[in-house]
């Protein structure tokens, strides 16, 4: 049985741009014929390409074409293969040449491991073209030795590197009559597919096949079984209808904009402290405001905590004068000892205080915050506690804010013990 | 008479930016994480249908030049060290001309600088991105209504412009929380993407009227689509310095000028007869706001201009300072980037300046300026 309908052309009719003799067009004729074979509409095929004389395939292609920058082809193609993965039969073929993948090779290491359906061809003629032959990181070991060039320092196998990375096949070929058959297959498997296709460059390079086959590395094939990565829309939910909303239950006699400075160390719900602090205000009616600060390592060292709070409007959020300062740590102490001043209420942790810092600051406020609570929760305690002697906002605003949390009876907790002692005293 | 009820929560910019990102259609977020960006990505994966963890930030733009290629609406979120590494990626889909989104979380520099110090320092790196300076849209919010309304008018500049878009904030917008009102938050119509109708040829980069080419996405079953970076014209051939292609180049900048009205934004607070001025952007609106409330309260008339859209500029902004004998432009870095942006590096007379690295500016300082 035979078919009259014409072979679909994915090259269009110009002229092919590379040197006479140059490899390149073997691997493009090869590539039309396959995508012939495997009968891809042109419309279903995106050719991505970069710069080098790899790129000046961009205008060969009657495809959908994607023309982008040098060494970064394996990134674009994957992200237009991660757009179009749920529009099944269409197929991304990314070009590259040696000093691009020598650029990129971290994005094809990326798209190996992310096996994301998509075929990359890697136009391997030991050498940049464009520039005047320089080697790449693909240049082999016997190329370097003929040029005398970095003799002592091996290329990347960017097949084996390819496979290790999770790729779903990798195929070095260097005989031109077999690039058809194994692009054929490459295409055919889905998944992240790559092809490094051996390339002369009678410019700088190998001139003829011959000398180019005794340069370059084996042929190789590795492959994984492993299924293609399949690209999803996930269903999510409004962040806005998940906030909570605050109802105003209590009230404040707050009369004049306050700043509250929370200073302790990372890991003593320090930040938690504050937010709640800062919900409790809007539980009575307050505006407020907080803004935590730590250092990048999270873990460790100092965390401070500003909490304002007005009857009014609040624009500015900086806090250059707190009115009260809380501290329990050193590492709190640390952080804000240059903030301290006189007009402030400073409550400190009483084992803190040092005979200096009392006589500078003699009206500062000692408190055994360590015993009303344990590490992670001497914050909150503490928070309580000036509460409960500045009176700013009623205690049970600050209850009803820790229960929100799921931990909220611990919460609750801590609060309770911190006023039962102090009804105690 | 009915009474409003509120809803108030504690919120932060970054969540109100994402939210309303999604509500207008943008529907992936690609990121690498980078301090002040660390709630946007925690955002950004809980809310975009689809989210990439990229593993630098080159790879970060080219993904998602990709994904717009093909027809999605991707997002990021960065700070200067990964901006800095975006640079020539932007430049590539600012020419293949394709939409996506792109915040930036201002940091204390210069380099790493300080990760958890604000600053408003990264203006001037996008007045000169592109290459050959062309314009790219950057929107700057001032407050958190403003973190919701600009990343939706940025999703549709981003599709209605064929571009990149930059929305400019800083540390201290985006990672402090607040009591807000969520009724202030106005409704989002989602971006609608439909495909042109085309007759005949579709010529990829052929522009009618309003300078921007119509979109299909790369894979679709009816036209070939071609893009590049490279200089190239309307059928996206590469050209060296052809007049067709010189002519293309030249509408990366024109298509925007030629709509700068739909570009522009800002909020004008005046008083009768106020003779003066005082301009700002983003972290320094709060400062600003307290400032004039004061001067107002002392019996004092100053008018307050907070620009949104910093770049390109408008003669509108121009011709609202220069009405004013006494201007202050108040921003939180070292030599006044708007202003050198709006008047060159040379003093001018009636202009006072109010610069400050490290720390905000407050109100008061702003009010010392006026003295």
């Amino acid at each position: 049985m035979t078919t009259n309908k014409p072979k679909t052309n994915y090259l269009t009719d110009k002229k092919f741009p590379f040197c006479p003799g140059c490899g390149h067009g073997i691997t493009i004729n090869a590539l039309n014929k396959a995508l012939q074979e495997l009968n891809y509409g042109p419309n279903d095929v995106v050719v991505v390409s970069d710069i080098g004389c790899s790129g000046l395939i961009d205008p060969l292609f009657a495809t959908h074409t994607i023309h982008g920058l040098h060494g970064r082809s394996p990134a674009l193609g994957l992200g237009v293969a991660m757009g179009l993965n749920q529009n099944k039969g269409k197929k991304v073929i990314t070009f590259i040449g040696d000093g691009g993948a020598t650029i990129g090779l971290q994005h094809i290491l990326e798209a190996a491991r992310r096996n994301v359906d998509m075929t990359l061809i890697v136009l391997n003629n030991l050498l940049y073209g464009m520039t005047g032959g320089q080697i790449s990181g693909l240049s082999t070991q016997k190329y370097k030795e003929i040029i005398d060039f970095e003799q002592d320092i091996p290329p990347f196998d960017v097949i084996q590197l390819a496979y290790a990375s999770g790729a779903r096949m990798a195929v070095r070929v260097n005989a031109p009559n077999k690039i058809k058959e194994t692009l054929k297959k490459a295409i055919e498997t889905e998944g992240f597919t790559i092809v490094e296709a051996a390339s002369l460059c009678p410019s700088y390079g190998m001139k003829r096949m011959n000398e180019l086959v005794e340069v370059i590395e084996e042929e190789n094939i590795l492959e994984h079984e492993r299924p293609a990565t399949q690209i999803r829309d996930n269903q999510t939910q409004s962040l806005i209808d998940k906030s909570l909303v605050i109802q105003k239950k209590y009230d404040s006699d707050l009369k004049e904009r306050k700043g509250i400075l929370i200073a302790g160390s990372a890991g003593g719900g320090v930040q938690s402290a504050a937010k709640y602090l800062a919900m409790a205000g809007i539980f009575s009616g307050l505006e407020a405001t907080m803004k935590g600060e730590y250092p990048i390592t999270v873990g460790t060292g100092f965390s401070v905590a500003e909490v304002i709070f007005d009857q009014k409007k609040i624009n500015y959020t900086g806090l250059d004068k707190p009115d009260y300062f809380i501290i329990v740590t050193q590492d709190g102490l640390d952080k804000v000892r240059k903030k301290l001043h006189p007009e402030a209420k400073i409550y400190i942790e009483e084992k803190l205080v040092t005979p200096e810092l009392e006589q500078e600051f003699p009206a500062l406020i000692k408190v055994p915050f360590s015993r009303l609570a344990n590490r992670k929760s001497m914050a909150l305690a503490a928070v309580t506690y000036v509460l409960n002697k500045e009176g700013i906002l009623p205690i049970d605003a600050l209850k009803e804010a820790v229960s929100t949390h799921r931990l909220k009876d611990i919460f609750v907790g801590v609060i309770d013990k911190v006023v039962g002692s102090l009804v105690e005293n | 008479m009915e009474t409003i009820e509120k809803k108030i929560t504690l919120t932060d910019g970054s969540k109100l930016m994402i939210e309303a990102l999604v509500q207008a259609g943008a529907d992936t977020f690609v990121a690498y994480p980078i301090t002040p960006s660390n709630w946007m990505y925690r955002y950004g994966k809980e809310r975009f249908p689809q989210f990439y963890a990229a593993p630098d930030e080159i790879t970060t733009l080219q993904w998602m030049a990709g994904m717009s290629a093909a027809g999605r609406l991707p997002v990021t979120s960065s700070a200067f060290p990964g901006i800095a590494l975006m640079v020539e990626s932007i430049n590539m889909a600012f020419a293949m001309e394709l939409p996506m989104v792109i915040i930036v979380t201002q940091r204390l520099g210069p380099s790493t600088g300080s990760a958890t110090t604000g600053a408003q320092g990264d203006l001037s790196l996008l007045k000169g991105i592109i290459s050959g300076g062309y314009p790219v849209p950057v929107f700057s919010p001032s407050s958190f209504e403003d973190m919701w309304e600009l990343s939706e008018k940025a999703v549709k500049t981003a599709i209605n412009f064929r571009t990149p878009v930059f929305l400019l904030t800083s540390k201290e917008m985006v990672m402090y929380q607040k009591a807000f009102d969520l009724n202030r938050l106005k409704p989002i119509n989602k971006v609608e993407r439909k495909m042109p109708e085309i007759q005949g040829e579709y010529v990829p980069y052929r522009a009618g009227e309003n300078l921007v080419p119509d979109f299909i996405p790369l894979g679709n079953d009816e036209h070939q689509v071609r893009i590049t970076a490279s200089t190239h014209d309307e059928y996206a051939n590469i050209r060296k310095n052809d007049p067709e292609a010189l002519a293309n180049t030249r509408r990366l900048q024109e298509k925007f000028m030629k709509r700068i009205d739909e570009l522009t934004l800002y909020d004008l607070d005046k008083q009768e007869g106020s003779q003066k001025l005082l301009v700002t952007w983003g972290i320094t609106a709060d400062a600003a706001r307290d400032a004039i409330g004061q001067m107002r309260e002392n019996g004092d008339k100053v008018d307050l201009l907070v620009v949104k859209s910093l770049l390109p500029v408008s003669d509108e902004i121009y011709q609202i300072i220069e009405k004013y004998p006494q201007v202050v432009i108040a921003e939180e870095n070292l030599n006044g980037q708007f202003k050198e942006i709006l008047y060159g590096v040379k003093p001018v007379k009636n202009i006072k300046q109010v610069n400050k690295m490290g720390n905000m500016i407050t109100p008061e300082e702003i009010i010392q300026a006026f003295v």
